[in-house]
């Protein structure tokens, strides 16, 4: 696909899914964009790969829960078919004793659910989830603000702040003193404090730690699980929410969406720097010698890549430089994709009924099997024993995605480090695909004699093929160092980058990581604001 | 007849003897009451063998406020800081030693790589800054997160506008200590490995974390805010030990008038009509006062020295989750000699051995030692922070003998099952010190005249440290400042009107800082007047 010619009003270079959203809210305000993709698909990590002929599996990401629901409206994407399947269940953990963990949408459920392995933790288990609900309310204001300038406050600052502050008010003043608390906690203390089985502990602190270089015993973790609760009804158990026809869908119809509001896409179009004049921008270069004029350019790409691969040094300048250089990605997750014959059936209870297995299947079962996975990954190992989120899209969307009878298993493998101290990905890579299979195996026997296809993309794959540094999913890690008004650096949170005209709208901005759609929306408001402010 | 004060304040470690110092000082009739037979808590000397005298616990300090050495004027009641010369980091086969001779460091940091030594001057300056950017919250009351009144935020505020005046460099680099991993915050300036690990070490003394643990970062930056004679990061022996600085505030308590009785053990806490009323003594005699200040722990407050049902459920809940998780131990050795170090042999003088003797070759070995601490067990290479204080103050052992001490993380309070008990393990974990120590100094085994050895069950049975942690509840993040001990409940009050809170569980925590005992004496004071 070739665009037209221009002159453009802004240009956004990668068509992710937060460079197809912003794209879409310029060009509905009037102006003239193009996104530019370097691949020959848009939807960046919602690619969609093909472990087995026939058989269609998620590249990168399984669920969309956390889609904001603004974005949805805004972009009407409702109007373009987009449909959601969301499960009963959320999460099935099978445990290595022949027990498992069921969590339902429906906390009462779960409660009469965990009566069986503890009466403390059954009676716990609906005041922890609206804990969770009530802070992760209050995150879902701050994931929809723009970040002040702490620098300069200004009146627009200080509504945004008082809308914060009353947001935090309303949360009462003991849930007010607990946010604060729990934010910086480790995950696994946070769930410690109300749940005694490890079996549970585990089952929910997970979510803390996905696509983190982080433990369950590392501070901050509270945060990202908060973060994943925010603005969606995930609560305690986490969302669990698929796309009818898998996470390709979603990036056609942003696509659709994005065309429908008169932005011009073109694929297989790298850019290759950021063209500046006087510390503004002017356009960008392409790796093809085309070059393409603009006054905005929205970068949707990492922000350590943005910084020091397309903006020329000088207009950086040294200092910003170094920070840049150190925003971390320490990149730790692989995804392996199987295609199945038909549906594994999981030895632990419950694990043959096809219902429990519709939303996340966890292999974590405690927190010290997960902070040992993670153990392995500090020395640059993968864990014998590694923590596993897995989804069998097919249970819930069977929609042409698998021959009949046929499944299709989505393996989030975590804390597979991108620097390996011993060997290559490139050597390691079948070693990983054994690893799952025979970590799932124990869980759901026989399953190994049904994979009649299998795909493993590495952290090193993940870089190569979707321009992530080092692998990192989320653009730059969670981590409390990298979040609010320091995501990706302080002084840079409020999505302008230090060229005039630049802006950054993928996941290593605010409010990070995940199929959100909240970088993207962000970034246009600003950059509308800063246009409206200039006439 | 049961006598009456003004304030008593139960236990004479520093921070409960500054508090008495302040009060006296004031014109309130004061009482200090001490557990044991010597004061200082965890700032104390005692014989333990024969001629032998220790630092028992605590061993070096940097953090002691200037005003409090001022106001109480503690140079004249015997206070004297020697100051420890470096950091001396053995390896196999080589060493990183830095000193106090900026020069020779250079030189040194050179040696191992060129732009470790650049980096390490801007560093330097940097955190200089930072440290004085962030001292003033040491003397801040910290306010309510969950009530409106603006007062109390006002010293914050001043924070604040501070804060957006710093250039945005210096601003990035404050949130990163307050959130970052000390290895990774390091890992922006070095590469070298042992010198990352070393740096690092600061960022775990105490806690029940890894270098790699966000969050450690603020505890380096903790540890930078010590100053000596003005001058930032400075670490001193004080002369006589670290008992020799209770015995300079007790000196000053007592010349303002405060009454300090040792071998006087509280057993409880007197409330009447939900008032603080005094206190009995395990003797049985009853003492009343308006006030009673506690510097023990929040743990052995709330839960062991009051009777049950005296403060609300909802607080009792909050301060049973508040997290001990002691983390570290103590081996104190007495010698006949200096250790020999392989990897600086026949060395002409004793330069090397004058400071801080840091076990901390790398950054995997010190994560490794976590988690070992993780799964519940003590480590099997452990970190270790030595002095060998003799070098300095001579007075501490007879001639040509040497006392030795050896900081030792992690020893987890709570052994994995199949573990055992600290009891049976304590000479286990001492021999896997001697071991550590042995690998880089093997004439240390027969240097050995005694050894004295605190587990964390020790550090709680002999000092009163609830899981044996030394800076009274973890120092991380979500318990500091408005939330330490519990949120809600920082400001040195407590739902009991008329106790106080004036020991490290309270803002802004642990060392020998003294800054919760004078805060809470003033916060007294400050009521009283305005009653």
């Amino acid at each position: 696909m070739t665009a037209g010619t221009g002159p453009y009003d802004a240009i956004v270079v990668g068509g992710g899914h937060n460079g197809l959203v912003c794209a879409a809210y310029l060009a509905r305000a009037g102006l003239r964009v193009v996104v530019l993709e370097r691949r020959g698909d848009v939807g960046g990590a919602l690619a969609e790969s093909e472990p087995a002929p026939g058989y269609r599996a998620p590249a990168l990401a399984h669920t969309v829960g956390r889609l904001h629901g603004r974005v949805v409206r805004d972009l009407r994407l409702s109007d373009h078919r987009l449909t959601l399947i969301r499960p009963e269940v959320r999460v099935f953990a099978p445990q290595p004793d022949g027990r498992s963990i069921t969590l339902w949408g429906d906390p009462t459920r779960t409660a009469g659910d965990l009566r069986a392995l503890s009466r403390k933790d059954a009676e716990a288990y609906p005041g922890f989830d609206r804990k969770v609900r009530a802070l992760a309310s209050f995150m879902a204001h701050v994931q929809a603000a723009t970040p002040p300038d702490l620098k300069k406050l200004s009146v627009a600052d200080a509504l945004g702040g008082v809308r914060l502050v009353r947001a935090f008010r309303r949360l009462g003043s003991k849930a007010g003193r607990e946010i604060l608390r729990v934010l910086p906690m480790a995950v696994a203390d946070f769930v410690g404090e109300a749940f005694e089985i490890e079996a549970v502990r585990g089952a929910l602190a997970a979510r803390g730690v996905q696509y983190a270089a982080m433990g369950p015993w590392s501070a901050g973790t509270t945060a990202v699980l908060l973060s994943d609760s925010a603005g969606n009804d995930g609560g305690a158990a986490g969302q669990a929410v698929f796309v009818q026809g898998g996470p390709k869908a979603l990036a056609d119809v942003l696509l659709m969406a994005a065309r429908g509001s008169g932005a011009e896409v073109e694929t297989a179009a790298e850019v290759a720097s950021v063209t500046t004049q006087g510390g503004r921008v002017t356009g960008v270069a392409l790796t093809s010698g085309r070059e393409l004029t603009a006054p905005i350019v929205v970068s949707g790409i990492d922000p350590k890549r943005t910084l020091l691969r397309l903006v020329d040094p000088v207009e950086l300048g040294p200092t910003l430089g170094w920070r840049a250089s150190n925003i971390r990605t320490p990149g730790v997750v692989a995804k392996v994709n199987l295609a199945l014959e038909r549906l594994p059936r999981f030895s632990s209870e419950g694990g043959g009924e096809p219902r429990r297995l519709a939303g996340r299947i966890l292999i974590a079962p405690g927190i010290d099997y997960l902070e040992r996975a993670f153990d392995a990954s500090k020395y640059g190992r993968v864990s014998e024993e590694p923590y596993l989120e897995v989804t069998i899209p097919t249970i819930a969307d069977p929609s042409e995605r698998a021959p009949q009878g046929g499944h299709v298993m989505s393996v989030l493998v975590q804390w597979a480090p991108y620097h390996l101290r011993e060997g290559d990905w490139d050597a390691e890579r079948e070693g990983l695909g054994d690893l799952v299979v025979k970590t799932l195996e124990t869980y759901a026997p026989g399953l190994s004699d049904l994979v009649v296809g299998r795909e493993v993309i590495t952290p090193l794959d993940l870089e190569r093929e979707y321009g992530l540094t080092e692998g990192h999913p989320l653009h730059g890690e969670p981590g409390l160092d990298q979040f609010f008004a320091w995501r990706p650096l302080l002084g840079l949170a409020r999505y302008r980058m230090p060229v005039r005209g630049l802006y950054l709208c993928g996941s290593g901005a605010h409010p990070g990581g995940g199929v959100t759609g909240g970088p993207g929306a962000g970034a246009a408001r600003e950059v509308l604001l800063d246009r409206k402010a200039k006439r | 007849m049961t006598q009456r004060y003004d304030a008593i304040v139960v236990g004479g470690g520093h921070n409960g003897l500054v508090s008495a110092a302040y009060l006296a000082r004031a014109g309130l009739r004061t009482l200090v009451l001490e557990r044991r037979h010597v004061l200082g808590g965890a700032a104390v000397t005692e014989e333990v063998f024969p001629g032998f005298r220790f630092s028992v616990a605590s061993y070096v300090v940097s953090l002691l406020r200037p005003e409090i050495i001022r106001e109480l004027d503690l140079p004249r009641h015997g206070l004297e800081i020697l100051p420890l010369d470096g950091t001396f980091t053995p390896l196999e086969g080589d060493f990183l030693w830095r000193v106090n001779d900026h020069g020779r460091t250079m030189r040194e940091l050179r040696r191992w790589s060129r732009t470790d030594a650049e980096a390490y001057e801007e560093y330097g300056q940097l955190m200089v800054d930072m440290a004085r950017f962030i001292k003033p919250i040491l003397s801040i009351v910290p306010p309510d997160p969950g009530r409106i009144d603006p007062r109390p935020w006002l010293p914050v505020v001043r924070l604040a506008r501070r804060f957006r005046e710093l250039p945005e460099r210096h601003q990035a680099t404050f949130v990163q200590l307050m959130t970052m991993s000390a290895a990774d915050f390091l890992d922006q300036w070095f590469e070298t490995d042992p010198l990352k690990a070393t740096m690092a070490a600061s960022g775990i003394i105490g806690t029940f974390q890894g270098i790699r643990s966000p969050g450690t970062a603020y505890v380096l930056l903790h540890h930078y805010m010590g100053e000596i004679d003005g001058a930032f990061r400075a670490w001193g022996i004080p002369k006589g030990g670290t008992g020799g600085i209770s015995a300079a505030i007790a000196s000053a308590a007592r010349e303002a008038g405060a009454d300090i009785r040792t071998e006087a053990p509280v057993e409880r806490i007197q409330t009447r009509h939900g008032r603080a009323s005094g206190v009995v003594l395990a003797s049985g005699e009853e003492v009343e006062a308006g006030a009673v200040l506690s510097s023990a722990d929040a743990r052995r407050t709330f839960l062991e020295m009051l009777a049950p049902g005296s403060i609300p459920p909802e607080f009792e809940a909050e301060i049973r989750r508040y997290k001990f998780r002691g983390s570290s131990g103590k081996v104190n050795l007495a010698l006949d000699g200096l250790p020999d170090f392989t990897c600086l042999p026949n060395a002409e003088d004793l330069e090397h051995l004058r400071g801080a003797i840091s076990f901390s070759p790398s950054i995997d070995y010190m994560e490794r030692a976590y988690d070992d601490a993780k799964y519940g067990r003590f480590s099997r290479r452990p970190y270790i922070d030595m002095v060998i204080p003799t070098l300095v103050d001579p007075s501490m052992a007879p001639p040509g003998k040497h006392v030795m001490s050896c900081f030792v993380q992690y020893a987890p309070y709570h052994l994995a099952d199949g573990e055992g008990t600290w009891d049976e393990r304590r000479e286990a974990f001492a021999d896997t010190v001697v071991d550590t120590i042995a690998e880089r100094a093997p004439n240390i085994r027969e240097l050995i005249l005694h050894r004295q050895v605190l587990t964390p069950l020790d550090i709680e049975r002999d000092l009163g440290l609830s899981e044996g942690n030394i800076f009274q509840g973890e120092l991380s993040l979500e318990q500091l400042f408005f939330s330490r001990p519990v949120p809600g409940w920082s400001r040195y009050r407590t739902p009991i009107h008329g106790l106080w809170l004036c020991g490290s569980s309270v803002h802004p925590g642990g060392g020998i800082m003294g800054a919760p005992g004078r805060i809470a004496a003033l916060e007294l004071l400050k009521d009283k007047r305005a009653a």
